[in-house]
């Protein structure tokens, strides 16, 4: 049993780690195509943590919460692939995982906001801010469309709403909850129209504007891990059929819904341009009533 | 001319009453220019009869150093009447040893930047400016050296300074200052906006320019002949070279009264609008790509190649074409590419319509550019902001309409005005001149006609002489003013660039709006920071100058950008 998840451990972790940059690469090949252009190749996204790891490791400042954040904001994100199920039920998962899941979710934007706040630059400290006020309205969203599984399934483990969903089909609640949920994927993500906390042309990336070398490389696995960490929670909370019982297969299932996924939120990130941060929040304003209502579903039972 | 001729007499006769005997002379060098000369008690009253009855717009202010001619300095301030298409100069010489005139910018607001560079080019100070700092000289150029003096050698370096400080404004109390420069981070290039923030809504703008000065005018009074400035006035601007040669032959020839033969007419017009075409190209994708729609970018950055392609077909060069001269151009356009330029321009159209429906129809770029920077029709006419910006804000202003050149009076442009003045206008006006532009092409390739490309000029050109000429850049209108000299090489030469006047209003077009809105804003005015920086002479960072010969730039353009690769 301890050997079972110590080893599903390791792999979600790999998944998250290993993968995540081939994901990366795609998404930039499909951005290149539709730019016209042909674009690096896909493996380019390893290349480019390398190089970055193998730089001189420069400082703007110092203080414990500049110097750790870039580890922070990795190790909560592979902390997070612990937490979600990944064609098998989470390795960590206990009755009330669910809690533990949405605050180790919220670690690794936190460790960057900080990072931002940290670093004594008036480009990050905007980043850092507008990083914040995306955090406030983004996460009701997710965690309203996770509880009204959690309401459905009568549990609060991860788990055990994917076993419920499994057994019971498609319901209108969790459709809803579900397009919510995919609606704040493509903020999670860091990607258009919501790359507001980095918005390059505008404060020159925001909170990672004075972040380099391997502490860059860390804040950006990090990013490009929780992009893939989210995918395969919405995938395998949302739509998780069908489960065959067989892992393997199971498991490259849900990697290829993960990849499409991913797919449609670099196609949207293509065709948008960027919005203003008062906008990119009352967006979610939106998208939060629309939780709301799947909420308000589940609760009268449909 | 006959309405220019009619403008002139009405203002002739307002001067005549209002300041009687101190218009000194008032005469009409050519069919539409008046230049009224009077004395330096009267500018602010005969700005005040054309700004306010006259309904006159503001250009350039030409300050020259006429100490070795007449013992003082000459201040001139170009006005455009421009439904009338008549050039009003007052002209108002000071005895020797006076260095002071009147202000005119509480008048015209526009005139701020032209009366502070006229004090630190040459020296002239202008009594009652609102804000006498310095403009484009470095921080640390010592005070009391005026470089466009006649007896400041162009290649003269000035100890600098120690210990200054930059002239900056202070911010309002309350607010915070959130620096976006010296280098911009949205275009990537020397400028510097300070904006006023409470929060993230801005209450006030500083912009500082000027960092990267070149001493073209200088050059262009000192070191160069009539017949090489073209090339040097090419090279005022990256995207729009052709644009400032043009407009400076112009003036040359509109001094020295040369007749263009109409083809070199045409073959100009179709350049310049060949130009119109790539720079609104280039413009778009900017535009998308500061709002981070780098798809938009990428495809018309796409679109734009054909265009160049052409350009080199005609000239041999992308860029900087090389082409005009004084009396015409250099290059006949070769009557079998005509086929091939259609051919081409039919794609491009289908594509900038294709774009221009896609733009039309977005409503996030909606979100992000409707009601934000908004340049009220009020304050673009007392910044004499002009081009796009100005016809974004309903003044109906085109210098080829107002001051037909080339073959603009043949083929006449319909230009586009919207009245909102936000920086969705601004973008509808310019995919707007995009298509016509691709029309004008098509009307000047189709009636060029034939004949010499170049006129012949047997005489030498007549000292002493003014010429104004304007060219309306993808920007906005370009002017150049040339007072002939009498050493092959003008007395005088002044350029200013359409950025030159829209920047003046940038920071009230992002004042109450959220920093996320500057880039867009500011970029909604395409300025062009090479067009303003032509002066300095001296990088003051490295603190000399590095001359090469011909050989060694032949040598540095060929060696391979990396070890072992082909030239």
């Amino acid at each position: 049993m301890t050997a079972k998840v110590i080893a599903l451990c390791v792999l979600n972790v790999a998944v998250a780690l290993l993968l995540s940059p081939l994901y990366e690469g795609i998404m930039r090949k499909l951005r290149a195509t539709v730019h016209s252009r042909k674009g690096p190749p896909v493996i380019q996204p390893y290349l480019d943590l390398l190089k970055l790891l193998g730089k001189e490791d420069l400082r703007t400042t110092r203080g414990v919460i500049y110097d750790a954040a870039p580890a922070l904001a990795l190790g909560s994100v592979l902390l997070l692939a612990m937490f979600v199920p990944m064609g098998e039920s989470p390795p960590l998962g206990f009755a009330g995982d669910l809690i533990v899941l949405v605050y180790v979710a919220l670690m690794a934007p936190v460790a960057m906001m900080l990072a931002g706040f940290a670093s004594a630059s008036p480009y990050a400290y905007v980043g850092g801010s507008r990083e914040m006020m995306m955090i406030f309205t983004m996460e009701p969203v997710l965690v309203v469309a996770l509880v009204v599984g959690a309401v459905k399934a009568g549990t609060l483990g991860v788990g055990g709403i994917v076993d419920w969903q499994l057994t019971s089909g498609p319901s209108p609640s969790m459709v809803v909850a579900g397009a919510a949920f995919l609606l704040g994927l493509q903020a999670q993500a860091g990607k258009l129209p919501f790359d507001i906390a980095e918005a390059d042309q505008e404060i020159m990336g925001g909170p990672l504007v004075e972040q380099s070398g391997p502490r860059l490389a860390l804040f950006r696995w990090a990013m490009l891990a929780r992009q893939l960490v989210f995918a395969f929670l919405f995938v395998e909370v949302f739509i998780p059929w069908p489960h065959t019982g067989f892992f393997p297969l199971d498991l490259g299932l849900a990697m290829a819904k993960a990849l499409a996924v991913l797919v449609l939120v670099a196609l949207v990130d293509v065709v948008n341009p960027r919005l203003r941060i008062d906008q990119g929040m009352s967006y979610f304003l939106r998208v939060g009533l629309i939780s709301f209502v799947a909420l308000a579903f589940a609760v009268v039972g449909t | 001319m006959a309405i220019a001729n009619s403008t002139a007499a009405r203002v002739r006769e307002l001067f005549g009453e209002r300041l009687g005997s101190r218009v000194q002379t008032s005469v009409d060098p050519r069919a539409n220019t008046l230049r009224i000369q009077i004395d330096k008690a009267s500018v602010r009253e005969g700005t005040e009869i054309l700004a306010n009855e006259m309904n006159a717009r503001f250009m350039v202010t030409v300050g020259t150093d006429r100490r070795p001619l007449t013992g003082g300095y000459e201040v001139t301030h170009v006005f455009s009447v421009d439904a009338d298409q008549l050039y009003v100069l007052l002209v108002c010489s000071l005895a020797p040893g006076d260095e002071q005139i009147c202000s005119i910018t509480p008048i015209v607001p526009g005139a701020s930047w032209a009366e502070r560079e006229l004090f630190d080019a040459v020296g002239v100070k202008s009594e009652g400016h609102p804000d006498p700092r310095r403009l484009m000289l470095a921080d640390d150029w010592p005070e009391g050296v005026y470089p466009l003096r006649r007896d400041f050698p162009y290649n003269h370096r000035p100890p600098p300074t120690e210990g200054v400080r930059p002239r900056l404004l202070d911010p309002p109390p309350g607010a915070s200052v959130v620096p976006l420069g010296p280098f911009f981070p949205v275009l990537e290039e020397p400028a510097y906006f300070r904006l006023f923030v409470e929060g993230e809504t801005i209450v006030g703008c500083e912009y500082r320019g000027f960092y990267a000065h070149r001493g073209i005018e200088k050059l262009g009074d000192s070191a160069l002949t009539y017949n090489e400035i073209p090339y040097v006035a090419e090279r005022i601007c990256g995207i729009c070279g052709f644009i400032h040669s043009t407009c400076y032959c112009q003036a040359v020839e509109n001094a020295a009264e040369i007749e263009v033969p109409p083809r070199a007419r045409y073959i100009r017009s179709l350049m310049l609008e060949l130009e119109r075409i790539h720079s609104h190209l280039l413009w778009l994708g900017i535009a998308g790509h500061i709002l981070g729609f780098d798809t938009v970018l990428m495809q018309t950055w796409r679109m734009r190649e054909p265009v160049m392609w052409l350009c080199e077909e005609i000239s041999g060069n992308r860029k900087t074409y090389g082409m005009n001269t004084i009396g015409g151009v250099r290059r006949d356009f070769p009557e079998p590419l005509s086929s091939k330029l259609l051919d081409t321009l039919v794609g491009v159209e289908k594509e900038a319509v294709a774009v221009r429906d896609a733009i039309v129809g977005d409503t996030t770029l909606h979100a992000r550019t409707k009601d934000v920077g908004i340049l009220t029709n009020e304050w673009a006419r007392k910044m004499c902001v002009v081009g796009p910006s100005a016809r974004g804000s309903g003044i109906p202003i085109d210098a080829r309409i107002d001051h037909p050149y080339a073959a603009y009076n043949e083929i006449p442009a319909r230009i586009a005005v919207q009245q909102t003045g936000d920086n969705w206008a601004r973008v509808l006006v310019r995919v707007e001149e995009l298509v016509e532009s691709i029309r004008l092409v098509r009307e000047v390739v189709s009636a060029m006609p034939g004949g010499p490309i170049c006129a012949e000029i047997e005489d030498e050109i007549p000292p002493d002489r003014i010429g104004i000429s304007v060219v309306e850049a993808p920007r906005g209108e370009a002017i150049h003013v040339v007072i002939t000299g009498g050493d092959n090489r003008p007395y005088r030469w002044r350029v200013r660039a359409p950025s030159y006047a829209n920047l003046q209003a940038a920071p009230a077009m992002v004042t109450k709006d959220s920093i996320a809105d500057v880039p867009i804003t500011v970029g909604s005015l395409d300025p062009c920071f090479s067009c303003t920086e032509r002066f300095e002479l001296v990088d003051v960072r490295s603190n000399r100058i590095v001359v090469y010969s011909q050989e060694e730039l032949a040598k540095m353009a060929h060696r391979p950008a990396r070890p072992g690769g082909t030239p």
